[in-house]
């Protein structure tokens, strides 16, 4: 257990997010490695990225829906869809534990929509049974919907934009600690920021759910 | 009049805190301030504490493994006994109670205009005294948050023992459930210190935590607190003041 005590180098230069690195020990593949042989389609790689970061991934879908089937659920697509998209993962574009991590933001936005669509169809049925009038409201709710397309959004930005956004959106840090973490200068974090928010507004002005319910 | 650049726009809609000059245009002008709830949107939807970053990690019961074999037809198996990565922060012991996603800069319920303006404003509060009190030290008017329509004043008194209390007047609709909780915030809302709780339409007076720099914690924030049992600040701010000595 030599690499208990360590820590990899600061992550200056980089704009990863959420998850901190295991630290390199024995002949176990390092976390950059296991993100190749990944999106290479070894199926070692997703054992070793379960062993890794499952309790991770896990903690955020329990914070979410709490211990039970939801957070299961969550867990578990989370690594069925990231190796079924294994070939969408870019290991230059950031860490495997980070892209899991959105992977399970999805999953999560994904499950509020399917509860939404239940309890709908819920009361539809209750209504329906008191024979009250049909009061047909929008299919699903507005911020439920738009969750789903602003992650897709987020995804589609490349970096250094995307590890930005996110560490404002989910790390909660201010700009000039972003600077400071990823040693970017102030001005270009903040034009990024500028930018980023700019097309998450025409995002939802084009095709969000609030403004066309 | 000049207008607050589009990026410092972009930061006030990330709660961020402005510069002085800039906080105080943002508070009187509607036009910037139109373009901070613009942009604000896609904040108020990411920013949630259910999508931040991981904190706790909580392993997986075996079936979740399980079906992931069975769903991708994976036969390579992770070790039971294999250690889990470590936590990110693993050299801290664990809260007693599930910790609250860090999360203060949500703490900014409304434009960060709001905390300086009430500064500017704090002014007019008198350094008066109530009756057998001893001198304030520093006031605030607290000003409301969004359309909370909370509002108060705060006096920092220093009584003849040397201890000091924060004497507050809150005026604000009654809850139903939760609480009005009463809070010392530094100006990057980075800490806080809880000070007590306190009734709308209530006057309360509240000792301060001997040594606590006010120079430091200036801003006096009212929040609206659920009964959870949760110490943390919920994140739901309803008046803010600054406090002028
Ligand atoms: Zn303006």
């Amino acid at each position: 257990m030599t690499g208990v005590l360590e820590r990899r180098p600061d992550r200056v230069g980089t704009v990863t997010t959420d998850v901190v690195p295991r630290p390199g020990s024995g002949p176990e593949p390092d976390d950059a490695e296991v993100g190749r042989r990944f999106a290479a389609g070894d199926e070692q790689a997703l054992a070793w990225a379960y062993e890794r970061w499952a309790g991770q991934v896990h903690g955020m879908a329990v914070r979410a829906f709490g211990p039970g089937p939801d957070a299961e659920d969550v867990t578990q697509q989370t690594f069925v869809s990231a190796w079924a998209g294994r070939e969408s993962f870019r290991p230059d574009q950031g860490p495997l534990p980070a892209w899991l991590v959105g992977v399970c933001r999805h999953k999560i936005a994904d499950t509020w929509v399917r509860r939404d669509r239940q309890r709908r169809a819920a009361e539809a049925v209750a209504a329906e049974a008191r024979a009250a009038p049909e009061t047909r409201g929008p299919q699903i709710d507005a911020a439920v919907a738009d969750r789903v397309l602003l992650l897709g959004e987020l995804e589609q930005l490349g970096q250094p934009q995307r590890g930005i956004i996110e560490l404002a959106f989910f790390e909660d840090l201010t700009h000039a600690q972003i600077a400071d973490r990823t040693g970017l200068p102030l001005g270009t974090v903040k034009s990024h920021i500028r930018r980023t928010l700019e097309r998450l507004r025409n995002r939802l002005e084009v095709d969000g759910a609030a403004l066309h319910a | 009049m000049q207008h607050c650049t589009p990026e410092q726009l972009a930061l006030a809609a990330l709660r961020e805190l402005l510069p002085a000059t800039d906080a105080a245009h943002l508070l009187a002008c509607a036009q910037c301030r139109a373009e901070v709830a613009s942009l604000q949107r896609s904040v108020d939807l990411l920013a949630v504490p259910q999508l931040a970053a991981p904190s706790t990690p909580v392993p997986p019961p075996p079936r979740v493994w399980d079906a992931i074999a069975a769903a991708t037809g994976v036969t390579a198996a992770p070790r039971p006994e294999a250690p889990a990565a470590p936590a990110p922060l693993a050299a801290v012991p664990p809260a007693p109670v599930p910790a609250r996603p860090r999360r203060s800069r949500l703490l900014l319920a409304a434009a960060a205009a709001l905390v300086v303006g009430a500064g500017i404003g704090a002014g007019a509060v008198a350094l008066g005294n109530r009756d057998d009190d001893g001198p304030a030290v520093a006031a605030a008017a607290l000003a409301p948050l969004g359309d909370s329509g909370a509002s108060g004043e705060a006096r920092v008194v220093e009584r003849a023992d040397g201890s000091r209390v924060l004497e507050l007047d809150l005026t604000a609709a009654d809850l139903e459930d939760g609480y009005y909780e009463v809070w010392l915030l530094d100006e990057a809302v980075e800490n806080l210190v809880s000070l007590g709780v306190v009734r709308g339409g209530g006057e309360v007076t509240l000792a301060l935590p001997p040594g606590l720099d006010l120079g430091e914690y200036r801003v006096v924030d009212v929040s609206v607190e659920p009964l959870d049992g949760d110490p943390s600040h919920s994140g739901d701010s309803v008046a803010r003041g600054v406090l002028d000595s």
